[in-house]
């Protein structure tokens, strides 16, 4: 499979020893105005981990992603991505992917255009990267709508689209805000599957944030828990089920004594907020 | 063409009644000429009228292509920084807003009667919408997606053509649409009050030649050839609009509910 890493198998879950791809001490964030978003905020992230981050709403995950994509500076604390700044690894190294909330197309493109666009921005030329991108279509199973206009197609099929757009230019660490939050819970369950199974294929480490505990504790081999704002991480929860996941998993007792433990630690996690 | 079958009844109705009024009522010609005088002077005269057309949509043409091109630029600038856009836009109103009339003079002593000055006044008048429409258009674009282009390191070019101008499209069409009429409008009232007589005076001046010399089923003739040169842009323009939003911008797409 062109996607996999040279020397890289599939399906290979983390072993303790390996090489941390990002690294997070004490980092904050504290706004213009003076609001606080991230406190003291510290963890790691190793090659092939799948990393849920879990928290209420406004707890400050989303902008905690983006800044390891080097899309919002950091005003406290060290953060690196590949040995560098966040900023640096992406313009130097470029092995970032991020996924949206919202597909986030561009709708006067067909669904080729947008696929190819991180290609195109790098310079690649016409025929290679209308390639690469067929190819990223072609693994989440679109590759039969190349020419159609993002308008043409449901949610989940955007979706998809923009997962391909990731995919495209082969990514090492892949950053996903709430990607599948808009989506109906059967698309949902299906997109998660599919995920996993590209992870595997293409040997990916994943920064996955949601607030739906099912889905974090489906797709991860390790949970953050954060607190409401200022965000803080208040625990880690380390998810020891077998990979590949299959399907029936999500009623598995095991499954279900982790999801009822991190429902608990995020409703401590609100509660505390509501005491101050 | 389902579509086009109202508008067109209710248009021969009112030419009926109209036609009728004139006849019934013996109504002077000066007053208010029925269609059928009016088709006559147009049938009559149509070789000066043609050639009327033809001198006024070219300075309208002249004056609107400048426009844009003038209009865009400027728009340009006032969307890469706030400092620009608060400076230049003052400015920007002022066009708007200066009678033409009061300063006709001043353009023919400079850009010379008749087609010069008519094109700087079609330019005058049709620049505004064009700069305001692009401008809000280049500033408005979805943050998300320049957030994508920053994660892929795009230069500020990649951004612009690749992004920022696409997106704006539908403002910027808007904007022509609106400035296309202007054009016209401003070329004709250019030839009125700018503009010289004779065979190069363009519609302007065949309005004010047949007023003046009250001939009325003339006038009328040419207030309708200046209409269809209004509509025939409007169309052209509205045929370009749709052409480049068709796929994917909700003022183009034909839904079926």
């Amino acid at each position: 499979m062109a996607v996999a890493r040279p020397g890289g198998t599939p399906a290979v879950k983390p072993s303790p020893l390996g090489e941390s791809l990002i690294s997070i001490d004490r980092v904050g964030k504290t706004y213009a105005n003076g609001t606080i978003a991230l406190e003291d905020i510290s963890f790691d992230v190793r090659d092939g981990e799948f990393v849920s981050l879990v928290g209420p709403s406004g707890c400050g995950k989303s902008t905690l992603l983006r800044m390891v994509a080097g899309l919002g500076p950091i005003t406290s604390g060290t953060m690196l991505v590949e040995g560098l700044s966040p900023k640096a690894a992406r313009q130097e190294k470029a092995d970032t992917a991020f996924v949206f909330q919202d597909a986030n197309l561009m709708p006067w493109r067909t669904v080729m255009g947008n696929v190819e666009l991180p290609l195109e921005l790098r310079g690649m030329e016409k025929i290679a990267r209308r390639a690469q991108a067929a190819e990223a279509l072609s693994m989440v199973g679109l590759g039969d709508v190349q020419k159609s206009y993002p308008r043409e197609l449901s949610g989940g099929m955007r979706m998809r689209v923009s997962l391909a757009r990731a995919l495209a230019a082969h990514p090492r660490l892949l950053l996903m805000d709430e990607p599948f939050g808009a989506l109906d819970e059967i698309t949902r369950q299906r997109l998660n599957g599919e995920l996993l199974r590209l992870c595997a294929l293409a040997n990916w480490t994943c920064v996955f944030v949601t607030h739906n505990v099912f889905e974090a504790v489906y797709l991860s081999t390790r949970i953050l828990v954060m607190s409401a704002r200022p965000g803080r991480i208040i625990a880690e929860v380390a998810v020891p089920l077998p990979h590949p996941r299959v399907p029936e998993i999500r009623t598995d007792p095991e499954f279900t004594r982790i999801v009822r433990e991190v429902v608990s630690l995020l409703g401590s996690a609100t509660d505390a907020h509501e005491e101050d | 063409m389902r579509s086009a079958g109202p508008p067109i009844l209710v248009f021969v109705v009112l030419i009926a009644v109209w036609q009728a009024a004139c006849r019934l009522l013996e109504i002077p010609r000066f007053l208010l000429p029925a269609p059928t005088d009016v088709v006559e002077a147009w049938i009559e005269n149509r070789e000066s009228l043609l050639g009327a057309l033809v001198s006024t949509f070219l300075s309208a043409l002249i004056g609107f292509g400048a426009a844009i091109v003038v209009g865009m630029s400027i728009a340009l600038a006032m969307s890469q920084s706030k400092l620009l856009e608060r400076s230049i836009f003052p400015y920007a109103v002022l066009l708007q807003t200066i009678p033409i009339v009061a300063i006709a003079p001043l353009i023919v002593i400079w850009f010379g009667a008749g087609m010069p000055a008519v094109v700087v006044i079609a330019f005058l008048i049709s620049l505004f919408p064009i700069i305001t429409n692009t401008t809000a258009g280049l500033v408005s674009t979805d943050h998300n997606l320049v957030a994508m282009f920053e994660l892929y390191n795009a230069s500020w070019w990649q951004r612009m053509v690749k992004l920022k101008f696409p997106a704006a499209l539908p403002y910027i069409m808007t904007g022509l649409r609106i400035s296309s009429g202007l054009a016209v409008i401003g070329a004709i009232v250019g030839e009125f009050i700018a503009g010289i007589g004779g065979l190069r005076g363009g519609i302007g001046y065949v309005i004010t030649s047949a007023a003046a010399q009250i001939k009325m089923p003339y006038l009328f003739a040419a207030a309708l050839t200046s209409s269809i040169l209004g509509i025939a842009i409007f169309i052209l323009v509205s045929f370009v609009s749709t052409r480049f939003l068709r796929h994917w911008h909700e003022s183009a797409i034909r839904r079926e509910l």
